[in-house]
């Protein structure tokens, strides 16, 4: 593990981005561009209105979108993108019930990446694939797309059963007898499954599949911020996390009594607890020893702020 | 105190009762929903209804004649009702029941 | 330097020696045993491995690094076979290790239920890695079914990791709720409905006959009959302290090893810790008393002083997404009082449990934020008299007024598409949009929606939802709940009951927001009727809901003795039964009474005769005459055309088949038909329930009379020409009846409510009245049996009898 850290790997997504709605269109509001400084000046020009580009898709259809490939006529800022090399994108909404709180948007450089990002929706009692973006996981997309999950059935049914983000370690040995043979070959090692709550009907969950050689993140955690579990005071508890560095995140005493926790506006996370953002940030304060790149995502419930997902790199 | 064996926990089911015939009178023993023991006088103080008959709900039980009702806890009629009837230490131990012999002796005495 | 050894490397061991070596690093030379091949992990973290949430490696506590460090020799994978208390030595499959000091940790194994089959390959526990291994395999097969035998924390735990890996699972519990050690009913059954939205299969009440399968397992089939595919059989049935080698080396043995406050055994040098120990009669499951064991122990050792005492426990189920919790004593003890808080929207329950103003019990599931605070409470003996109304809401609404529970809730939580009005098929959806649309009573949404237009019993629950959805600006009419434990009335909770398809009284309590843990002798006989009207076959009759009549089946008199009434079908009899009769009258010195119905009745019967006497009447071929229920009472007949001159139509005969027909089913309130074979109408049946005038043409099937506390004419429901239509009718206005009445309403009560217009309307529709005939059937396939004959049978007939009987035996 000491290895892999010394040499730093690349990792998977390379540009995450916040936009937000103001009036009727959506504006840039934070962006982390590692070095891709040229797509963030063209991001920050850019606002898109519900429906137009890949932010206004995902407003305008309320559920996840993946673009596999960037020059598709949804995307309209293939030009920097081809610049910066990026590949591949995925949109994410954050609504709070039917108010559209933000858009996250994650690049992808590189197709050579093993990593998987899916996005899974309910047909006819079960989960199928809507939308993924596998880099060069082609076995396991096949698969994929020959899948279906029933009610708390592998990573993407045990989310929509349980309402909660989950990590998973070891896809290879662990991940549903449906794919772990195929997730096994291609390398993918962990998983983190999140619920995207929408204003319609439909149920969305949203799954990010990595591989040790190229990992989405380094780290990963999920903290519970539910009124149910945390009381009327705005704060969260980390219920679980994995870091390369530090091993295991998650409390060991049962009842989880050793859970870290943060109040409203402490440190990043504690700033999506405060606004029910998605924040971004590379360097800064409040980052884990070793790492200089966060994406937190909200999850929000009917009751309120449910759960905050953040990865770091 | 003189605990006595008066028999087998599952011989009375959940949210019911049994009657004990005592030389002092009959006793009734209730279990509530939440596997608690009572034992009462199983005559209630209005018109001598057996309580053991009645309903158990929550800590209470509702006379089968007249709807009385009475804490089991403390015996004590509840609501408009003025009344109350004798309670007597009870316990279980390795799944029967004992109740206090000495108690139920004293009170009729 | 002093040789400790320590045979077992587990989690209590293993915090011993971290106490130990903190404290005096060279205190000893120590050995560590372990029968499984490696050394301590976070055994309680084995769920989140299984469902692959977790690495074995995440949750090893001590490594190979931890042990060289300091300094412990480890024997792992090397079991011991026999301590010799004299020469101090144990012994092990490689020789023999001498000690000063011994620590037994052995902790317990998992127990096997003897079942046939319990050794095939496939049938694994659930303790440790190598068992997690095993089904992790099992489930690496697509399609693959497992079956859990336990429903408590282990075999939940192991049902939800199998689900996430894939398996079909199936839960079996032999009691009648989940965790039922942890958790009361409501709790148990939110448990039970949440592990179903995960596609885990649960049967409660399951007792396990066999495991079946020729070389592997195969199958479970349970003593019902049940049969479930089992590629993988889990026995959670609990654990047993693993002692024999204390046993065998002459401790004081009680159910476990027993030890003193400072975890010495009986031997001076040897000493024991964790699940292996008996402390003051009690056994050690949990970890956190383990933990306080690990430290006195250590000190121990270190001969200084510490004492072990019992603290309360709590308990947390690692299933990720299901929020309960568990704390010190709901079960047992008098003077104690219930804080009941339910939120059915979003599937929430709380119950403190208060005792001389100290908090003593905790149930939570659904939301658990207060959970420490209310384990602080329970653990320091806070008093907590004034904050009492208070209490439940938490810490945040101290010294703040707290929230009172919504009366609308349930209503609120009703998804869109939920039926509130059946008869016209209008769904809580379609009501929120007349209201949208303007229309603000209930006047104009039962003209835009014809919600609550026909028989009116869902005008209630239709103001609701406009009062949920308008707020304050709707005034709700008040109506009159059942009783002080809800907020609904009868019709809402019929109502609600289908709706939302509850099917046990925890769901009711829970769904509809109840306020007490299970009702009281108003609601609950109420509430157990319309359960098993509407759920013949799902719910299940529950007696310790009914009142002693009915109980006993047998009518209560005012001295405490009962009265037995045997069926006269028809209110025909024969002279061989009048003599079983009159001899059971002679012999249990009955008085005897001609009723009414057309039938005998024997008074003053004492309970414990009950089912001998019983026993001899159905000897002579008789059966209850149910003249104590909720249910068909007598059909009362004129002798008809077989022997009136007067007679048009054989009125006996079609007495004795509606009699056959409806005996044993239970109603709202109590039955009376009677069938006359002439306008003249000698069985008085146009003042019944359901009342017969046979004429020239056919039959004159009247309704809704009454000669009670009311005197009222039956209603003419329909003239029909053949007996087999009259039966049909007759059959469908009671199932009608059953399903939309509120209980103690007889018929002509509940027919003014709803209207003799509806009543023809859904009868006149001959889809409707057959299907309303099926639904009878289907429920008298369950409940048309004699309960005397039930009663009877030794193992019941006991249950009259006293508990015991100490007037025969001499004064002290």
């Amino acid at each position: 593990m000491d290895d892999l850290l010394e040499a730093p790997t690349n990792t998977f997504i390379r540009i995450a981005e916040v936009w937000v709605p103001e009036g009727d269109r959506l504006v840039l509001a934070t962006g982390t561009y590692d070095g891709l400084e040229g797509f963030g000046a063209a991001s920050a020009r850019a606002t898109f209105a519900k429906g137009e580009g890949l932010p206004g898709k995902a407003w305008a259809e309320a559920r996840p979108i993946v673009l596999r490939t960037l020059d598709d006529s949804t995307f309209h800022r293939a030009k920097a993108a081809a610049a910066s090399g990026l590949t591949a994108a995925v949109a994410i909404p954050v609504f709070a019930e039917d108010v559209l709180l933000a858009i996250l948007v994650v690049l992808f450089a590189d197709a050579a990446h093993v990593g998987a990002i899916e996005v899974w929706e309910d047909s006819a009692n079960s989960l199928v694939l809507s939308d993924g973006y596998y880099g060069t996981a082609e076995e396991f997309e096949r698969v994929s797309k020959a899948t279906t999950f029933g009610h708390g059935q592998g990573l993407p049914g045990g989310v929509w059963a349980s309402e909660t983000p989950i990590l998973m370690r070891d896809l290879g040995a662990s991940y549903g007898f449906l794919r772990s043979e195929s997730a096994g070959k291609a390398g993918l090692k962990t998983g983190l499954g999140l619920p995207i709550p929408t204003p319609g009907d439909k149920i969305y969950v949203l799954t990010l599949l990595s591989a040790p050689g190229t990992p989405i993140a380094h780290r990963f955690e999920i903290w519970d911020a539910r009124a149910e579990r945390v009381g009327p005071e705005k704060k969260a508890l980390r219920i679980d996390g994995l870091c390369e560095r530090e091993g295991f995140l998650a409390p060991k005493e049962n009842p989880p009594l050793d859970a870290l926790s943060v109040t409203a506006w402490q440190g990043p996370i504690g700033r999506v607890l405060g606004s029910g953002l998605p924040h971004v940030q590379v360097g800064g304060a409040g980052l884990p020893a070793g790492y200089t790149q966060m994406v937190a995502l909200p999850i929000h419930h009917e009751n309120g702020l449910a759960y905050v997902v953040a990865w770091y790199l | 105190m003189s605990w006595i064996d008066v028999g087998a926990l599952d011989e009375i089911p959940l949210r019911g009762a049994r009657v004990v015939k005592t030389r002092s009178g009959c006793v009734a023993i209730f279990r509530t929903a939440e596997d608690e023991l009572f034992a009462t006088s199983n005559t209630c103080a209005h018109k001598g209804g057996p309580l053991a008959e009645g309903m158990v709900h929550g800590r209470n039980i509702t006379c089968p004649l007249h709807n009385w009702v009475y804490s089991l806890e403390t015996g004590e009629a509840q609501g408009a009702d003025n009344g109350r009837i004798p309670t007597y230490p009870v316990k279980t131990e390795g799944g029967r029941i004992l109740l206090d012999g000495d108690a139920v002796a004293a009170r009729a005495a | 330097m002093q040789k400790l050894v320590v045979i077992g490397a587990g989690m209590a061991s293993g915090r011993m020696l971290e106490h130990l070596l903190d404290a005096a690093p060279d205190a000893f030379e120590v050995t560590l045993f372990n029968a499984e091949p490696r050394g301590n992990y976070n055994r309680i973290m084995l769920s989140p491995v299984l469902s692959g949430e977790k690495t074995f490696e995440e949750i090893v506590t001590h490594d190979d690094v931890w042990y060289a460090a300091n300094s412990v020799i480890t024997r792992f994978g090397e079991s011991v076979t026999a301590i010799d208390t004299a020469r101090k030595i144990v012994r092990s499959e490689k020789g023999e290790t001498p000690y000063d000091k011994l620590v037994i940790a052995t902790g317990s194994a998992p127990f096997i239920i003897p079942l046939p089959g319990h050794n095939l390959p496939g049938v694994v526990a659930y303790r440790d890695l190598e068992d997690t291994n095993a089904m992790i395999e099992a489930s690496a097969r697509p399609g693959a079914h497992a079956v859990i035998i336990g429903g408590g924390l282990l075999g939940l735990e192991a049902a939800a990791g199998l689900r996430l890996r894939g398996m079909e699972v199936t839960v079996l519990h032999i009691s009648g709720h989940l965790m039922e050690r942890q958790l009361d009913e409501t709790a148990g059954y939110l448990l039970q409905k949440d592990l179903e939205k995960r596609g885990i299969r649960v049967i409660t009440r399951a007792n396990t006959k066999s495991i079946e399968g020729s070389g592997k397992v195969e199958r479970v089939l349970l003593d019902d009959g049940t049969e479930l595919k089992a590629d993988i059989v889990c026995m959670a049935a609990g654990i047993r302290p693993a002692v024999a080698l204390g046993h065998a080396a002459g401790l004081d043995m009680g159910r476990a090893i027993k030890v003193d406050a400072q975890m010495r055994t009986s031997d001076p040098d040897i000493f024991a810790v964790g699940e292996c120990v008996e402390f003051a009669g009690n056994l050690f499951g949990l970890v956190a008393p383990l933990y306080d064991q690990a430290k006195v122990l250590a000190k121990t050792l270190l001969d200084e002083d510490d004492t072990f005492v019992v603290r309360e426990l709590s308990t947390k189920l690692k299933v990720t997404g299901c929020d309960l919790f568990s704390a010190g004593d709901f079960a047992e003890g008098p003077t104690r009082e219930d804080i009941v808080f339910r939120d059915p929207a979003r599937g929430i329950y709380k119950r403190l449990v208060i005792e001389e103003d100290r908090l003593i019990g905790a149930v939570m599931y659904g939301d658990t934020a207060d959970s420490n605070w209310f384990f602080g409470l329970i653990k320091d003996g806070t008093d907590v008299e004034e904050m009492r109304e208070t209490l439940i809401f938490g810490p945040a609404f101290q010294g703040g007024g707290g929230a009172a529970a919504d009366p609308l809730a349930a209503v609120a939580a009703l998804p869109a598409d939920a039926e509130i009005c059946g008869c016209n098929g209008v769904c809580k959806g379609d009501i929120l949009k007349a209201v949208e649309g303007g229309a603000h009573s209930l006047e104009t949404v039962r003209a835009q929606t014809k919600a609550s237009a026909s028989c009116g019993t869902c005008a209630g629950l239709v103001e609701q939802v406009l009062a949920v959805s308008l707020g304050d600006s709707f005034e709700m009419p008040t109506a009159k709940p059942i009783c002080a434990c809800c907020d609904l009335t009868h019709e809402d909770v019929r109502v609600l009951i289908k709706t939302k398809e509850l099917k046990s009284q925890p769901a009711v309590w829970q769904e509809l927001g109840w306020k007490t843990p299970n009702g009281c002798h108003v609601c609950r006989p109420a509430v157990n009727f319309y359960l098993l009207a509407d759920w013949p076959l799902e719910y299940r009759d529950d007696p310790q809901s009914r009142l002693v009549n009915e109980r006993n089946h047998a009518n209560i008199q005012k001295d405490g003795t009962y009265s037995v009434m045997p069926r006269m079908w028809g209110g025909m009899t024969t002279p061989d039964e009048l003599i079983a009769i009159a001899e059971a009258a002679r012999k249990y010195d009955a008085a005897v009474k001609v009723t009414g119905g057309q039938r005998i009745d024997l008074l003053g019967i004492k309970k414990e005769d009950l089912p001998a006497i019983w026993a001899d009447l159905n000897d002579a071929g008789m059966v209850s005459g149910h003249a104590y229920t909720k249910g068909l009472r007598t059909v009362k007949t004129c002798v008809g055309s077989d022997w009136c001159r007067f007679g048009t139509q054989d009125s006996t005969g079609l007495g004795i088949k509606l009699e056959k027909r409806l005996w044993g089913s239970w109603t709202p309130h109590k039955v009376k038909l009677g069938v006359s074979g002439c306008p003249r109408n000698c069985a008085e049946a146009t003042c019944k329930d359901v009342g017969i005038i046979c004429v020239d043409s056919g039959y004159q099937v009247g309704v809704a009379g009454a000669a009670g506390m009311d005197v009222k004419e039956t209603e003419r429901l329909v003239d029909v020409a053949s007996e087999e239509e009259a039966i049909e009718w007759t059959v469908a206005f009671v199932q009608l009846y059953r399903e939309h009445a509120k209980y103690l309403d007889r018929p002509y009560k509940w027919v003014a409510k709803v209207g003799l217009d509806w009543v023809k309307d859904v009868l006149a529709d001959e889809s409707r009245r057959k299907s309303l005939v099926e639904r009878f059937d289907l429920s008298q396939t369950v409940y048309q049996k004699d309960p005397w004959a039930e009663r009877a049978a030794p193992a019941e007939a006991r249950k009259f009898q006293p508990l015991a009987d100490f007037t025969q035996e001499a004064a002290e």
